[in-house]
């Protein structure tokens, strides 16, 4: 058995376009939110983890270094990881190993970006390698479009009835970052604005995506035996799991996508979680295009195969819905990239702990964060509740 | 391996960039531009950051201070550069220096000049830690970090 | 949780192996290397951890280019950046939780595919203060060195015996890139680059990949004879601004004091038998002397003048040749920690130095060393 990890605080800034702080200062402003939540100084953190995109997404190599004075780790241990659009996640359970490893008590994990001062698609077209798919991925839109045709053609779902689960998806979460106020995009839509948004990259549109913002989160590990020392209830921990598909981008299926559901599985083993749509109150999925999510729907165990659609026509994981997907709004409505995994992690932490303010999901016990990454390549999850 | 002739491929990869200065650094190179160097002074330590901070590194504190320091200093360090990279901000030869400039707690990193720096061994008689040094302002400063030229021997 | 991990096999190539192969066929290949070694299959491994660098690939989330490659597929694996030791760290923290009872640990740079290491480290520096100055590794080096110098009276000399050391016991490595026997008269003639720094106080720049297998106390004593324990490790990262920074005393010395209250050791020179720590500039082996702890400050040129720490020192450092004669910026972390392992296992061949009981490797990133990291392994 190994020792048990709780979450004891958070912080994280407004998300959007932060012109207003250098990069330093933007992951400053987390950090002092997140010791704030813990009441707790830098003395009191025995290491630090941190990671964002490739660091070629803020033009400084070796960002830990670049921000060690940011990230509070002066003199101390201080370790960066970066795994693209689940750095975030990386990040917590880099931070829970720490701590799990009973060599570290308490640990500070800061998740950062701040991508306005680039072009991030520049950037990410750089993760495809050079030889065979740079040229044509075109950054993430590509790839989840693609990857939004196999879905529907698979289950032979009608492109009308797929888009208009997408769209109900964005406006629910939309309306859900309403609530948020850190979250970059807060405006009201309907099914008809997404619908008639510009494509972006057939099939997928406008409203379907993601922003690019700026924005850090920080999140405070701690040892279970120390946890009562700190103000705010703790959440555990009680599983995780990381998995991973090949680097070629057609050598996987990625509509039965193995390394989502291996993902949520071994989480779920580790958790003792036997039914996930009855026993996890609360999800915040990874979520940078719609159509996405409701593939990860099914790699959750949330529905079966080809049943995604159904949940959003019933609205079981709407707002009010028997498992409400994303309250924060979620990546759709705010993705400061590199911290976006941990915020899932940070948002399932409030939610579990009844300290979600407008968002909360009424007596929430059990929360799922998960984060992906690379070309639809990389998947990370995490459980977390108040029963310890 | 069999004896087939094995290829590289090559790309240069351009990634425009607008970084963000913030309130702080803003305000730092307003003053610069006045021919002013400006730190921070941490209320828990007191030490004078320079360049000015939002926040001290070691306190974790925010610091509000602003306190102008001296354009002249003492030289902790130096290097000088005789060697080529792809993209060097400044061409060889050039001295590269840590100055502790009067009033600040922490060094300051800029250029050494003012003496003929194709001669090792004048540099080394002319340049020594310990030396005290006074910037050598731009013409016309422009609001960046080399609206300062070098920093100079101070002549006695 | 578990109470010891070990290190049960470890595997290497260098740079004219790989230098013709692309970072996933290198990839592949030394970790197929170490599982052969250890007798154990892709499948049954816990979790793998891989170090490398965006920047020193040319490839974002450089991981996932070789996630596969290095034996990830469907695995529990990720990644740290930027030193290679960081990699092996995170893969001790991983098996000592108790949820995997092995980590493939591993790491790969190749220098020749990217821009030179000055062009990379400028990019350490941020775009506003110290970018412009045209701050890199090279002249942050120089500026400690030079500072040192002028402090304690390191001499030129004395930082050309590293050199003469180091490339001299390179010729026992077949691993290693630059093997020559230089004198201390072909160091003080070389190029000067950045004084006080000449062409040869410098390292190379090459291309290696390194994969060591890690396993709990258990499953280490069903896999080897010879199991290396993991006695201590500490890391420690400094002020950023190199002004805010004391260039002579720093990281690497609460890196070690943590390592050695871990492994119970106060007296290093007595009771470590062979280092192997990361100079990638000569001066800062004799620094790097120091702050471990070896001698006392100020005395890093008189430890070499007595040739304590040659092949037939009191305590070898680099009998690999260190950095001197190999440098993968990211790998070169990983590089020490097997050639550590390799000194305790007895299996370093030419190189190997007698009797060692315990061995310390040293890792270093960033400008004039502001991460450092120190492990302790033993029987």
């Amino acid at each position: 058995m190994s020792r048990a990890v709780a979450i004891v605080g958070f912080g994280q800034t407004k998300q959007g376009r932060r012109d207003d702080v250098s990069y330093p200062e933007l992951v400053y402003g987390a950090v002092k939110a997140a010791f704030e939540d813990a009441q707790i100084a830098p003395e009191d953190i025995d290491a630090v983890v941190s990671g964002s995109m490739p660091a070629p997404m803020e033009g400084v190599n070796a960002p830990h270094l670049y921000l060690s004075d940011a990230l509070a780790a002066f003199g101390k241990p201080s370790m960066r990881v970066a795994t693209c659009g689940s750095t975030g996640m990386s990040i917590a359970q880099m931070a829970y190993y720490h701590v799990a490893s009973g060599l570290f008590d308490v640990v500070l994990a800061v998740g950062h970006e701040k991508m306005m001062e680039n072009d991030p698609q520049g950037t990410m077209s750089t993760v495809a390698e050079p030889f065979f798919q740079r040229p044509f991925l075109a950054g993430a839109a590509g790839i989840f479009s693609m990857q939004s045709n196999m879905y529907a053609h698979r289950y032979n779902i009608s492109e009308e009835r797929v888009r208009q689960a997408a769209a109900v998806i964005s406006v629910n979460h939309h309306e859900n970052a309403l609530d948020n106020p850190f979250a970059h995009i807060r405006m009201k839509i309907t099914v008809e604005d997404v619908l008639n948004s510009k494509v972006v990259s057939y099939p997928v549109r406008l409203m379907d995506i993601c922003p690019a913002s700026d924005g850090a989160a920080a999140v405070i590990f701690v040892a279970g035996e120390k946890a009562k020392r700190f103000p705010q209830k703790p959440a555990w921990v009680k599983g995780l799991y990381y998995a991973g598909d090949e680097a070629f981008f057609g050598d996987s299926d990625k509509v039965v996508w193995e390394s989502a559901i291996i993902a949520a599985r071994e989480s779920y083993r580790m958790a003792g979680i036997q039914n996930p749509r009855k026993e996890i109150d609360v999800a915040e999925v990874y979520n940078p295009f719609t159509f996405q999510e409701l593939i990860f729907y099914e790699c959750f165990g949330f529905c079966g195969p080809g049943e995604a659609c159904r949940l959003v026509e019933e609205g079981v994981v709407l707002r009010g819905g028997e498992l409400p997907c994303d309250p924060s709004g979620g990546v759709l409505c705010s993705n400061p990239i590199g911290a976006t995994g941990l915020i899932r992690v940070g948002e399932a932490a409030l939610q579990v702990t009844g300290r979600a303010d407008k968002r909360q999901v009424p007596g929430a016990k059990t929360a799922l964060a998960h984060a992906m990454g690379g070309m639809d390549q990389l998947n990370g999850i995490m459980i977390i509740s108040s029963i310890s | 391996m069999d004896q087939t002739e094995v290829k590289f491929l090559e790309q240069v990869i351009y990634l425009p960039y607008r970084w963000a200065m913030g309130p702080v650094f803003t305000r730092f190179f307003e003053e610069f531009k006045k021919k002013k160097i400006m730190g921070t002074r941490c209320p828990k330590c007191n030490r004078v950051l320079v360049p000015a901070r939002m926040f001290c590194p070691r306190c974790f504190v925010d610091t509000k201070e602003w306190v102008q320091v001296s354009d002249k200093g003492v030289i902790r360090t130096w290097a000088l550069i005789t060697f080529k990279y792809s993209g060097q901000p400044i061409q060889p030869p050039y001295i590269t220096g840590l100055i502790d400039l009067d009033g600040a707690h922490v060094g300051f990193l800029h250029c050494i000049g003012g003496t003929d720096l194709t001669d090792l061994e004048n540099v080394k008689k002319t340049i020594k830690i310990g030396g005290r040094v006074q910037a050598r302002w731009r013409e016309k400063p422009q609001g960046n970090i080399l609206d300062i030229e070098y920093f100079e021997p101070i002549q006695k | 949780m578990t109470k010891k991990v070990a290190i049960v096999a470890v595997a290497q190539m260098g740079h004219d192996e790989i230098f013709n192969l692309n970072i996933r066929e290198i990839t592949y290949q030394v970790v197929k290397s170490l599982l052969a070694q250890a007798g154990i299959s892709r499948e049954e491994i816990g979790t793998i951890i891989t170090s490398s660098s965006d920047y020193w690939q040319g490839i974002s989330c450089s991981n996932s280019y070789y996630y596969d490659a290095v034996g990830g597929y469907l695995k529990n694996s990720s990644k740290t950046e930027e030193d290679g030791a960081f990699a092996f760290l995170y893969g001790y923290l991983r098996v000592m939780s108790g949820h995997f009872d092995t980590a493939v640990v591993h790491a790969v740079t190749k220098m020749s595919e990217v821009p030179e290491s000055s062009t990379l480290t400028n990019m350490y520096a941020d775009p506003f203060f110290q970018r412009p100055i045209g701050i890199d590794d090279l002249s942050a080096a120089a500026l400690q060195a030079n500072l040192y110098m002028a402090r304690y009276g390191i001499t030129e000399e004395q930082a050309a015996k590293v050199v003469v050391k180091n490339l001299g016991n390179a010729r026992n490595n077949p691993y290693a890139f630059k093997k020559e026997k230089v004198t201390v008269e072909d160091v003080l003639k070389s190029e000067r680059l950045a004084y006080p720094i000449k062409a040869l106080d410098c390292a190379p720049e090459s291309d290696a990949t390194c994969a060591i297998l890690l396993a709990s106390e258990e499953k280490a004593k069903q896999l080897t004879e010879m199991p290396v324990w993991i006695k201590g490790v500490g890391w420690s990262v400094d002020d950023y601004f190199l002004g805010d920074r004391n260039f002579l005393n720093g990281g690497l010395k609460r890196a070690a004091q943590k390592a050695y209250a871990m492994a119970g050791i106060s007296k290093p020179l007595g009771e470590i038998n062979v280092a192997e720590i990361c100079e990638p500039y000569s001066y800062q082996e004799l620094l790097w002397y120091e702050q471990l702890g070896f001698c006392r400050e100020g005395e890093g040129g008189k430890f070499i003048d007595k040739g304590m720490t040659s092949l037939d020192g009191k305590l070898p450092v680099n009998p690999s040749g260190g950095v001197l004669a190999a440098n993968p910026y990211v790998a070169r972390g990983l590089i020490r920690i097997a050639e550590a392992a390799l000194q305790v296992m007895g299996e370093a061949e030419n190189r190997q130095v007698p009797d060692v009981k315990t061995a310390l490797a040293h890792s270093t990133h960033g400008l004039a060393g502001q991460h450092h990291s120190v492990v302790i392994l033993g029987k």
